[in-house]
């Protein structure tokens, strides 16, 4: 039984016409991880909302369709810094607030915080006071209170927005890995360029519908690099007037060049 | 000869109590010039912004806007050389509506409202913000937040502006829309100075490149050299974006790291026809 599924699912905010989600059905399996790349506005960051039962819980609005849930899940919303609990002096309480509220035994608070803090690499911030993180760093410290909490479903929008290359780079491959542990993972970015590396399936939404699901592969089609959601590489080659099927990473491009 | 510096900054250090930021940081900005300002995560780049925006004055050193030492100015006096857009740009916005909360600046420096109501338009309509002018800045999506904040700071048509990732969220269409603006207020004889993690955006849009490292001042060079260099960024925790990989990997002649540059290079290499 796939963790999370949604379909046919319509939301309307409150006192907005337009549905900001319409007709979505997306099914995500244990160990897989999908991406959702879009304009801004699309649909994404609601989609997420909704799958973590926030919207139309806390957001108010109207849903229609089927949201099934088999499993926890965690969020981190796209303004990080907004999550802060504003109940912890320390890092360390910090991420140990999710856990804590689960009512799990202290042992088991503390092994998870452990390995959430050394997953994003914020061992050395465990005794700094949360409210004054730099902005990567209070990113760091939200993802790692999720962690935390072990959720089987991970939920994630823009949660590379304010780390560093590097940075992004290991979350990227930390993702990987909870895949790799069976969580199920759904994760909106603008950072196309991470997507292939990442992702296992992409849903491109466009005003609120599914406009196409596929294979990484999607982001060098026609259609996607027209409507600018195709990665670098793929637009360049696609600019220089070069031939279709364009290269979707800079490894295809060197065997595309060869 | 040399215009005077926009930005200047001489041995500037700060520390948060224990936490030493800053050390010994000195670069000068001149107008017109569009300057990146990259580092890893907690490296002092928002410390810097705060101590050009004058909301933190330096423990050591200084830190000069045009001929004013920020030492001697409140904020809201630098507000007439310096705008810029913090990094929770949210948190920066208060009014009940777009336009109110972009004609706020203008107004506190004392124009009339005439003048105020220019300014506003001119900045909504460099960031395509127009038709949102009317909304609450809270029933804007966080990417549009950003860019409200953004018109913002334009409207105060400053001297120096100075941007704290201003393109997170944002979709492709919309941060060209931002680099748009922005090169339009430089060619105004502004000086540009913009925190980011986008290195594609940065490549695109701004010259040169500034790194801190814990603090200190690592490099200070063409960022058309710096972004192909990932042997020198890697331990400064950044790493080449896609269009400086590229080129890297195809030896495409110069490394252009712009999508345009690099396309027509890639395409004059291949014996194809760019697209327009
Ligand atoms: N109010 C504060 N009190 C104590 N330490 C602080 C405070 N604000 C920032 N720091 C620390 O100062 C250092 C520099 O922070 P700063 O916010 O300038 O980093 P940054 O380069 O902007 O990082 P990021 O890319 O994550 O935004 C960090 O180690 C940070 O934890
Ligand atoms: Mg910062």
């Amino acid at each position: 039984m796939n963790p999370l599924t949604l379909e046919g699912v319509e939301f309307h905010y409150p006192a907005t016409e337009a549905p900001a989600l319409r007709d979505v059905s997306l099914a995500v399996a244990a160990g897989e991880i999908v991406a959702l790349v879009g304009k801004v506005g699309a649909g994404a960051s609601t989609l997420l909302l909704v799958a973590a039962d926030l919207a139309p819980r806390i957001t108010g609005g109207r849903l229609t369709g089927t949201v099934r849930r088999r499993a926890r899940s965690g969020i981190v919303l796209p303004t990080p810094w907004t999550q802060l609990s504003g109940m912890a002096f320390t890092v360390w309480d910090e991420v140990a607030f999710g856990p804590a509220n689960l009512g799990w035994p202290g042992r088991e608070i503390a092994r998870h915080v452990e390995r959430a803090l050394e997953r994003l690499e914020i061992a050395a911030l465990a005794e700094r006071d949360p409210a004054t993180l730099s902005g990567g760093e209070v990113q760091r410290v939200i993802l790692a209170g999720i962690l935390a909490m072990d959720p089987d479903v991970v939920l994630l929008d823009e949660p590379t927005a304010e780390l560093d290359p590097a940075g992004a780079r290991a979350l990227w491959r930390l993702v990987r890995v909870l895949a790799g542990e069976g969580k199920a993972i759904v994760v909106a970015t603008s950072d196309l360029d991470a997507v292939p590396a990442v992702a296992d399936r992409v849903a491109w939404l466009e005003q609120g519908a599914v406009r196409a699901m596929g294979a990484p592969d999607l982001l060098a089609e026609e259609a996607t690099c027209e409507a600018g959601l195709g990665t670098t590489v793929a637009g360049v080659w696609r600019a220089a007037g070069l031939a279709a099927p364009y290269p979707l990473t800079v490894a295809d491009a060197i065997q595309r060049w060869r | 000869m040399a215009l005077s510096p926009a930005l200047q900054l001489d041995a500037a250090g700060f520390s948060y109590g224990a936490v030493a930021a800053l050390s010994a940081v000195s670069f000068a900005v001149a107008p017109g010039e569009r300057v990146a300002l990259l580092g890893r995560n907690g490296a002092g780049k928002s410390t810097l912004v705060r101590l050009v925006t004058g909301l933190l004055h330096p423990d050591e050193g200084t830190v000069r806007v045009g001929d004013w030492d920020t030492c001697d100015y409140a904020p809201e006096d630098l507000a007439r050389r310096v705008g810029s857009v913090f990094q929770h740009a949210d948190q920066q916005l208060f009014a009940r509506t777009v336009r109110e909360d972009v004609s706020f600046g203008p107004r506190a420096l004392g124009y009339g409202e005439r003048e105020v109501a220019r300014r506003a338009s001119d900045a909504l309509e460099a960031l395509a913000l127009t038709a949102h002018a009317a909304q609450h800045p809270y029933d804007l999506p966080p990417a549009l937040r950003t860019l409200a904040a953004l018109a913002g700071a334009l409207a105060l048509e400053p001297a120096v502006l100075v941007l704290d990732e201003p393109t997170v969220g944002l979709d492709r269409a919309l941060r060209a829309q931002v680099a748009g603006a922005l090169h339009e207020h430089v060619a105004r004889g502004a000086a540009l100075l913009v925190v980011t993690h986008d290195l594609g955006f940065a490549a695109e849009t701004l010259d040169r490149g500034i790194v801190l490292d814990r603090g200190h001042l690592a490099y200070d060079e063409p960022l058309a050299t710096l972004l192909a260099s990932a042997e020198r960024l890697k331990p400064l925790g950044l790493v080449p974006p896609a269009v400086a990989a590229l080129s890297v990997a195809l030896e495409l002649p110069g490394l252009p790291v712009r999508e345009r540059e690099a396309a027509h290079t890639l395409a004059r290499v291949a014996g194809a026809q760019p697209r327009p």
